[in-house]
């Protein structure tokens, strides 16, 4: 799609391409920058029409969308599909979790933009990290954690998202708006969000449970199962000692290693199979994800809950490499996973709340009605975010290691 | 005609030195590009030291991470890996050499169909296999049912998840490694020369060990290099079906490479790791191979 | 031998053939399962096969897998078998360095033979992973479980048969064709049978050297972890078993595999 240019435009694009380069930023960078700004809409066609050259919504097109971002009205743009004013690229390709996405998400996209969908598989989440720190597979879409969103932006291995290809992101709930990790949504959107706390079986663990304590019961010995995960290992020990979840004084973590050396001979496993290993028997008390044990239906009578000294919030984000090659699609399909009804269906299939407020109409009740998928604001707001600890990280994997290695 | 009057020392060695290089050069050569190379990479990092953000800086070259990974702090987990490598290779000796020497005695027409047969269970998904033996050895599972149903026990044994589940997996896992080297030197060995040592008076047991032993002593150097070596490096099924106290040492170069994001570290230590096995498994060649053969 | 102790030979291999199979039983047995977990019977179905079926992300990658295998296997297989037949005739200068860097490749961790090749082609030719990539790194480190496999049975094995060939007016390659190869024939098929097992289910180093649509079997199975492995997975190795079994048993009757491994030069 070709729009006309005349004398006074081509001038402005010009100064347009110069600035652009003096501040080494893409066009589409400076169309966010404003639109996060709350720049005037007039300033934004104009802009737009400037940028035309890359794709990133026709003028028109733009304008209403910025129009109905400022009024901040999540009806309006429930279900909106921009057209962009260059087409997507045929393609996309994506590296995910396996069933992390309704039965229905890429056709319907598929359909709609006429974009063929690749989508690969991981089985491991730090391997994928690994994998694609080195621009391994050649994706254009990934799925981070919000923790290692920060290290990935430093990294540069992420672009910035079109926003203006991304109406739907009104339907955000307002906590989702603008995130500690990433401040205006400038790299990332919200994906799926869950809670960490402790699981039983309470046809074997008679008395009530209700503090992390019960990760340490010496009574359960051997039949006791905590995260193979440093940071939620961790946060289980500093939950107990009252400390943060992302402290970084050596004091506290020294104190918090003592407490899971205490811990490990009583420990059965560590293991990220939580849902395995509550289904199987095996674990009586084990350290979990709230929504894996919703998944849990071979043994009804395991029960979760999250520890009166605090659990942890963690979610993940849908971003998009800076190698990729398919970037209009990208911004199209992560549109296309806030629009409300696909977020509900992806939250109705795998059992994980989203951030789409305006999908909660659509999720299965016996969902929201589950305080281990989604709990109580009161609950909520008492959780813990783990956050990115740059080089501090350190100190928490040299100890961890430690504790594994040890006999 | 000519080549009939030359001595034939000279033309076997001709032949000899120039098959070796039609031999040789084509493996070592892959070896050489696509092993040697990237690892000489990983080499370079061993020497480099991570940033903040999980990648690797090549700007002052040392070997400290050497020293780091030589801690004691990582001496349990090396010890954990010796051990299963050890029993494993013992155990996949023992149990496969009977077996191997069954079918290549008794075998007749079904030789290689019999061995297809030991080779076919593991044309499977490793994973599923696993859980397989997962199902078998669990608290609720196949081993402890059945011992519930016969009175043997009122509370179900901990199998799953210990030293036993681990060193069980792994031997089974590396069964047919064993039993295909071993076989393929036991087959060769001429029955008459165990026929003739009897013939000589020597003892069943004598025979076994005077004769059959020594002459298939390759093919039981074939099948525990086979074992041994891959064995340590095995994190998988330590980490699948072993459980808090069966860390092995490979599963910290993991730990390393990914939760750490500690390159550098987790290459230092990979390579200390190689280094030491290889020259355990030489040293111990070389001792069992003058120990038996003489 | 007497025939007390071939029966009790007999009945201990049958014993361990049992022990070999008995999680293919419980595999195959579970592929019934009406549940979505691997863990607890809970019913009889034949629902998880026609999915299995329908999986196009599954056939693919049984795809990919099959591809991937049989390049790997016939190109270290060749590479393998003519080193170990190397190493075990030829004592030359550098003949320990060689056989240290054969056993190198078995020692290395998964992990950082995985990495270093992903460095590799990405630092070097810009690869982001691919097909070809993949087997190129299984055939790296299939060559070395070959070689020593053939190496076992090459060594100690006459050079003068092949020496007696010569004298009786055979070329060099003929000697080689029709004198050394059948006496390392069972070594090269055994060391192909392992390298198969090898590539079919190697995960590590494949993930990291796989780009976009060059999933393979593992890859497919083992993303399957976190969210449960389905029966539809027993499915597929069950299939695997049966294709397998049927391949051979055809191949069997049909007169393959039969007759004796020795050549009629060791008789």
């Amino acid at each position: 799609m070709n729009l006309a240019r005349d004398e006074a435009s081509v001038d402005l694009e010009r100064t347009l391409v110069e600035y652009l380069a003096d501040r080494r930023m893409t066009r589409r960078a400076l169309l966010s920058r404003i639109a996060a700004a709350g720049a005037t809409v007039a300033l934004a066609p104009i802009l737009a029409a400037c940028a035309a050259a890359t794709p990133s919504g026709s003028p028109i097109r733009s304008a209403t969308a910025a129009a109905s971002a400022a009024d901040g009205s999540p009806s309006m743009a429930a279900s909106a599909s921009p057209t962009p004013a260059s087409s997507p690229e045929g393609e996309l390709f994506i590296y995910n979790w396996a069933d992390y996405l309704g039965d229905d998400v890429i056709p319907s996209f598929e359909k709609r933009y006429k974009v063929k969908v690749t989508q690969d598989f991981f089985d491991n989440y730090d391997t994928m990290r690994a994998k694609i720190g080195q621009n391994g597979g050649g994706y254009d879409i990934i799925f981070p954690s919000s923790v290692d969103v920060p290290a990935f932006v430093k990294r540069g291995l992420l672009q910035p998202l079109d926003q203006v290809l991304i109406p739907n992101k009104t339907n955000l709930g307002t906590e989702w708006q603008s995130p500690g990790y990433d401040t205006g949504n400038v790299y990332s959107m919200p994906y799926m969000w869950w809670t960490t706390g402790v699981a039983y079986d309470s046809a074997k663990v008679a008395e009530p449970l209700d503090s992390w304590d019960a990760l340490w019961m010496d009574k359960y010995k051997g039949h006791i199962v905590v995260l193979d995960d440093v940071r939620e290992a961790f946060a289980a020990a500093l939950f107990r000692l009252g400390k943060s979840v992302n402290t970084t004084v050596d004091g506290d973590l020294d104190a918090a290693y003592r407490l899971l050396a205490q811990q490990k001979p009583l420990v059965r496993t560590y293991t990220t199979d939580d849902i395995g290993a509550l289904s199987s028997g095996d674990a009586w008390i084990c350290h979990a994800w709230g929504s894996d044990v919703h998944q849990v239906t071979d043994r009804p009578t395991v029960k979760f809950f999250i520890p009166r000294e605090g659990g942890v919030r963690g979610s993940d984000t849908t971003t998009i490499l800076a190698s990729a090659a398919h970037p209009i699609a990208a911004n199209l399909f992560i549109n296309h996973l806030l629009d409300a009804r696909v977020s509900a269906a992806n939250t109705n299939k795998i059992g994980y709340m989203g951030p789409n407020a305006a999908a909660i109409p659509f999720i299965d009740p016996a969902i929201l009605a589950d305080p281990s998928v989604n709990p109580k604001r009161a609950v909520i707001d008492s959780l813990q975010e783990l956050l990115d600890l740059g080089p501090d990280l350190d100190k928490y994997t040299t100890r961890w290691n430690r504790l594994r290695a040890g006999g | 005609m000519t080549e009939l009057t030359e001595p034939p020392e000279v033309r076997a060695g001709l032949s000899t030195r120039a098959a070796g290089v039609v031999f040789l050069v084509p493996g070592l050569a892959w070896l050489a590009i696509f092993f040697v190379l990237p690892l000489g990479i990983i080499l370079l990092v061993s020497l480099g030291h991570k940033d903040a953000f999980g990648g690797v800086l090549l700007d002052r070259l040392n070997l400290d991470n050497f020293s780091r990974a030589l801690q004691p702090e990582f001496l349990p987990a090396f010890v954990n890996s010796l051990r299963y490598a050890l029993l494993t290779t013992i155990l996949a000796l023992l149990l496969g050499y009977p077996v191997a020497y069954w079918i290549s005695r008794y075998g007749g027409r079904r030789k290689t169909l019999l061995l297809i047969l030991v080779m076919l269970p593991f044309w499977t998904s490793y994973l599923i296999r696993t859980y397989a033996w997962m199902i078998i050895l669990r608290d609720n599972g196949v081993v402890n049912s059945i011992l519930a149903a016969f009175g043997l026990t009122n509370q179900p044994i901990i199998l799953l998840n210990t030293d036993f589940s681990v060193i069980l997996g792994m031997t089974y896992g590396f069964m047919p490694f064993a039993i295909l080297p071993l076989f393929v030197s036991i087959d060769r060995l001429d029955p008459n020369l165990v026929h003739a040592s009897r013939d000589l008076y020597a003892s069943g047991r004598a025979a076994f060990l005077h004769v059959t032993l020594p002459l298939t002593m390759p093919g039981i150097t074939a099948a525990a290099l086979l074992t041994f070596i891959p064995a340590i490096g095995d994190f998988v099924t330590p980490d699948l079906l072993g459980g808090a106290q069966t860390t092995t040492i490979a599963k910290i170069v993991q730990n390393l490479f990914l939760s750490s994001r500690d390159w550098p570290l987790g290459s230092a230590l990979g390579f200390i790791l190689m280094v030491v096995t290889v020259s355990l498994t030489l040293l111990a060649l070389r001792t069992l191979r003058r120990e038996v053969i003489g | 031998m007497t025939r007390e102790r071939n029966r009790l030979l007999g009945l201990y291999s049958l014993a361990v053939y049992v022990f070999l199979f008995s999680p293919i039983a419980i595999l195959i047995l579970f592929s019934f399962n009406a549940s979505k977990r691997n863990f607890a019977w809970q019913g009889f179905t034949l629902d998880w096969y026609p999915r299995l079926l329908a999986d196009r992300a599954v056939l693919d990658a049984i795809g990919v897998t099959v591809q991937v295998a049989v390049v790997a296997v016939i190109a270290s297989t060749v590479l393998g078998s003519l080193l170990g037949l190397g190493l075990a005739r030829i004592r030359f200068r550098g003949s320990g360095a060689a056989e240290t860097l054969l056993l190198l490749p078995m020692v290395t961790p998964e992990i950082v033979m995985g990495i270093s090749l992903l460095l590799f082609f990405s630092q070097l030719f810009g690869s982001h992973g691919s097909i070809i990539q993949i087997s190129i790194a299984h055939i790296t480190f299939c060559v070395s479980y070959v070689a020593v496999v053939v190496r076992g049975r090459a060594a100690g094995m006459d050079p003068g048969l092949e020496e007696a060939a010569r004298d009786l007016g055979a070329s060099a390659v003929g000697a080689f064709w029709h004198v050394t190869l059948p006496l390392i024939a069972p070594a090269v098929a055994a060391g192909a049978m392992i390298a198969f097992a090898l590539s079919f289910d190697d995960l590590v180093v494949t993930t990291f050297n796989a780009g976009v649509g060059s999933s393979t079997l593992p890859i497919f199975i083992y993303s399957r972890i976190r969210f449960g492995v389905t029966p539809e997975i027993n499915a597929i190795s069950a299939i695997i078993i049966l294709v397998t079994s049927l391949a051979v048993g055809a191949a069997w009757r049909f007169g393959a595999f039969r007759g004796d491994i020795r050549t009629v030069a060791e008789e």
